[in-house]
């Protein structure tokens, strides 16, 4: 792995080159990585994806608690030679990361007994040892891998339950260290602490401490527990703390914040000198039937973050989700299709949806990199914030609870007897 | 010559088989071309379950059953009327066909009571009394603006007997009357009728010949595919078939399992759907000649193959059976990826058949098919009847082995509502 910073600013965060693999393609960054489930993009069969989202190489994040049961099938996989992990979800020539826990759901909080970490997965909780980890990690043979950590800190966290974090993820990474070397992918090291500097620094610290080429990038965990909590973060809290611990790390590795972070909170985050992130956010929108509208082009009329599929007031809307946008969904459906979708509870509602998200999402990170190469970013950061309107918008999705109505299904089929 | 001067759907025989009654043909809609013999996919209500319509349109599907009933209750006629007909609603720029509704009012709803009037039922969602009669079901039908519509008939239960069989073949027929007054659109659109009379083949001959006095532009073969015995079956097609137009297109209706498939082109029929690839994809299930794979099962958990290797669909060239086992019934992209497939083998299947008759190799294809669906298996004795009925006559069957693999379990599967059908997880 190669990772080259091409700029640094104080106001427009840092602008990255990054090679996974020789001869590989070049990411550069801020990058999107692209979250999956079971391997494969929410909803999305790979020739979905490739032919109406993206046809360039991407970096899919793949989690243990949604392909845990894959280990050994894996296992025969690999061993084929030739084919890696991510032929095997249907995906060659992506290149792809191995993280714990999915960016898309809450994962669920304690179980942290002993030496064990607890893994959530569909079919219930897996004890995760830190051997077992390292078996997993030689069956999986990604590109990247998370080291094994104690996440289970948001800002409610005591401080006795963070200082736990830190000092169970030190155990577990000792042993990774140690072990490291059985395995051929890059190892991202783990920071957590929650909200707490002291614990952060702790973290921080016993990375720093390892020999130089240990690993290869960090990844901040313990900030949020996944799923919808990561969208409505208090920013005043996390800005400082992520501060606090960019300063304490080496400049020339990556750094991986997963979760649904607001694209307002990216923008912060990015400034800040995080790099990588990923597409989470566009997901927990098409789960709860939201389609992205937020613009990152700046023009003088007033956009609302999301358009709601459930509001009965595109029933007969029949203008696409987003004007002028070229995504599939956009050209070739309408909003009145999409809530019809959604009130029939039909499969291809989140595939048009998450469509769509993922088209909007990687075109904000496309913008993104671009204003950090013009040193712009606080431009795109003030005009995502506002909107073009008088207050801050609110990125943050709520769960959609509404249960779809019978009665206001329509009758049309039949007349009322006389 | 303006569009309205074309007729909305013309047929032609392309080819005849020399042996059976199998044909191909085409017919030619507002919005498509349709090679037959076709099978037609269930879009139950305004989509294929999970599958984009571009990747129908790759697959070469050229035509979709939608129902009349779901898409009236949603979107509703209004709506549909204003979006300008299902087609642009849905984005599918080829041709549908819907059926009446009928049938689901009375395989849905307990509380249906048919009389001279209409359908009558109880509301599923107040409760109200509600009625459809055929010319509710032509004006919604007229709504949704399919290429073909069905005529609202009498369904009783294929295994009723007596004069209620009778009655409902009768009023089937009062009813297409009523169907062809109440078409407004008979200038983009077709309607068909309906041949019921049950298991009683002077029945069936006198609702052919009552209903071919009609003008109409195709004819459906209802009222089978509901439990009778599969000797029954087959002979009812086969009356029906025998005497219907040869220059008509004839769909029969709610017919998809690949071995009936079969034996029904050899019979002379053009049109079938059937919900089953969709629904069985949904268990985790993949189409293959000799059966269905229950992907679910252990032993595809290492298996690195694809589900068929001849397959040429973007499933197949991806995907291993190993990791849709792992996937399946977890994953909805999981329903996605088998419906593709699922699709794609009944389309292929059809594709093969027509080609067959076009090469006037038909025969040889079913023998061909038969021996790779039952493997070791004796071929039903209903299926040699058949297709004995029409100058095919199958090898003797293989020696017995032990061989026990992918024997078919449709059967069990159709048990299933068809209410279940709307219920997708979505997570």
């Amino acid at each position: 792995m190669k990772f080259a910073i091409e700029s640094i600013s104080k106001n427009s965060g840092r602008l990255g080159q990054l090679r996974i693999k020789d001869g590989g393609p070049d990411f550069k960054t801020p990058l999107l990585l692209q979250t999956t489930k079971g391997g494969s993009i929410p909803w999305l069969s790979a020739d979905v994806f490739e032919s109406h989202v993206s046809q360039k190489p991407q970096v899919l994040q793949f989690t243990l608690s949604t392909m845990d049961h894959m280990t050994e099938a894996l296992t025969h996989w690999n061993s084929g030679g030739g084919r890696g992990l991510s032929d095997y979800v249907g995906l060659p020539g992506h290149l792809n990361i191995l993280m714990l826990r999915d960016p898309c759901e809450t994962t669920p909080s304690g179980g942290n007994d002993r030496d064990i970490l607890p893994l959530f997965t569909r079919r219930g909780k897996e004890s995760l040892s830190s051997e077992r980890y390292m078996e997993m990690v030689a069956s999986f043979k990604p590109d990247f891998y998370e080291g094994l950590c104690d996440a289970d800190t948001n800002l409610e966290s005591a401080k006795k339950r963070i200082q736990k974090s830190v000092d169970r993820t030190e155990k577990f990474m000792h042993y990774i260290y140690e072990h490291r070397g059985k395995v051929n992918s890059t190892l991202l090291a783990p920071i957590v602490g929650g909200y707490n500097t002291f614990a952060r620094t702790q973290s921080i610290k016993h990375a720093r401490e390892q020999p130089a080429g240990s690993y290869g990038g960090y990844i901040f965990e313990g900030f949020h527990t996944n799923g919808l909590s990561a969208t409505t973060l208090d920013t005043s809290k996390l800005l400082p703390i992520v501060e606090h611990c960019v300063k304490q790390l080496e400049e020339d590795k990556p750094r991986l914040m997963p979760g649904a972070y607001t694209p307002l909170t990216i923008l912060e985050l990015i400034r800040q000198g995080i790099d990588m992130f990923d597409s989470s956010y566009a997901y927990c929108a098409s789960l709860n039937f939201k389609a992205l509208t937020f613009s990152f082009v700046q023009d003088a009329v007033e956009h609302a973050p999301f358009l709601d599929i459930t509001d009965e007031a595109i029933k007969e809307d029949f203008t696409p989700p987003l004007s002028n946008c070229s995504c599939l969904t956009c050209q070739k459906h309408t909003r009145a299709y999409l809530h019809h979708l959604y009130k029939t509870n039909e499969l291809l509602g989140p595939i048009l949806l998450i469509v769509h998200n993922l088209h909007h999402y990687m075109a904000f990170f496309e913008k993104i990199r671009e204003s950090v190469a013009r040193d712009e970013l606080p431009r795109l950061t003030e005009f995502v914030r506002n909107q073009n309107g008088k207050t801050q918008v609110d990125y943050s999705i709520a769960a959609n609870t509404k249960v779809i109505s019978k009665a206001a299904m329509g009758k049309g089929f039949a007349a009322a007897a006389v | 010559m303006g569009p309205s001067q074309i007729p909305p759907l013309t047929y032609k025989v392309v080819a005849e088989c020399s042996v059976s009654k199998a044909r191909a043909g085409l017919m030619t809609l507002r919005h498509s071309e349709v090679s037959t013999p076709v099978f037609m996919p269930v879009g139950t209500q305004g989509t294929l379950k999970g599958i984009l319509p571009d990747q129908l349109i790759e697959l070469n599907c050229q035509i979709l059953l939608g129902n009349t009933y779901h898409l009236g209750l949603r979107p509703g006629i209004e709506t549909l009327k204003k979006a300008g007909g299902l087609h642009k609603f849905m984005g599918w720029p080829r041709a549908i066909l819907t059926d009446s509704g009928g049938f689901q009012m009375v395989s849905l709803l307990q509380l249906a009571e048919i009389d001279e009037h209409g359908v009558n039922f109880r509301s599923p969602f107040d409760n109200s009394q509600c009625m459809l009669t055929p010319e509710h079901s032509i004006q919604i039908q007229n709504a949704i603006g399919a290429d073909i519509m069905m005529q609202l008939d009498d369904v009783v239960k294929t295994t009723t007997t007596g004069p209620r069989v009778e009655e409902a073949m009768e009023r089937t027929i009062r009813w297409v009357d009523r169907c062809i007054e109440a078409h407004a659109r008979d200038d983009d659109q077709s309607l068909f009728p309906i041949v019921q009379g049950g298991l009683d083949v002077p029945l069936r001959q006198r609702c052919v010949s009552a209903l071919m006095e009609r003008q109409v532009r195709g004819f459906a073969v209802g009222g089978l595919s509901g439990g009778e015995s599969k000797h029954d079956f087959w002979r009812m097609v086969d009356v029906c078939t025998g005497y219907l137009p040869k220059d008509k297109p004839r769909y029969l209706m709610g017919v998809g399992f690949a071995a009936d498939l079969v034996v029904c082109v050899a019979l002379g029929i053009d049109m079938f759907d059937c919900v089953f690839p969709t629904r069985t994809a949904r268990f985790g299930c993949a189409l293959v000649d000799s059966g269905q794979l229950n992907l679910k099962q252990p032993k595809y958990k290492v298996d690195m193959e694809p589900i068929d290797k001849d397959c040429e669909c973007s499933t197949c060239k991806r995907y291993t059976r190993s990791y849709l086992h792992h996937i399946a019934t977890n994953e909805s992209v999981s329903c996605s990826l088998l419906s593709i497939h699922n699709v794609a083998y009944q389309l292929r299947l059809m594709r093969g058949m027509r080609e067959a008759i076009q090469r006037d190799e038909f025969p040889q294809f079913v023998a061909d098919f038969m021996a790779r669906h039952f493997k070791a298996e004796p071929v039903p004795a209903w299926i040699r009847e058949a297709l004995s009925a029409v100058n095919i006559q199958l090898p003797a069957d293989p020696e017995r082995t032990d061989d026990q693999e992918q024997k078919p379990k449709t059967e069990k599967r159709r048990e299933t509502a068809d209410v279940a059908e709307e219920q997708v997880a979505s997570s």
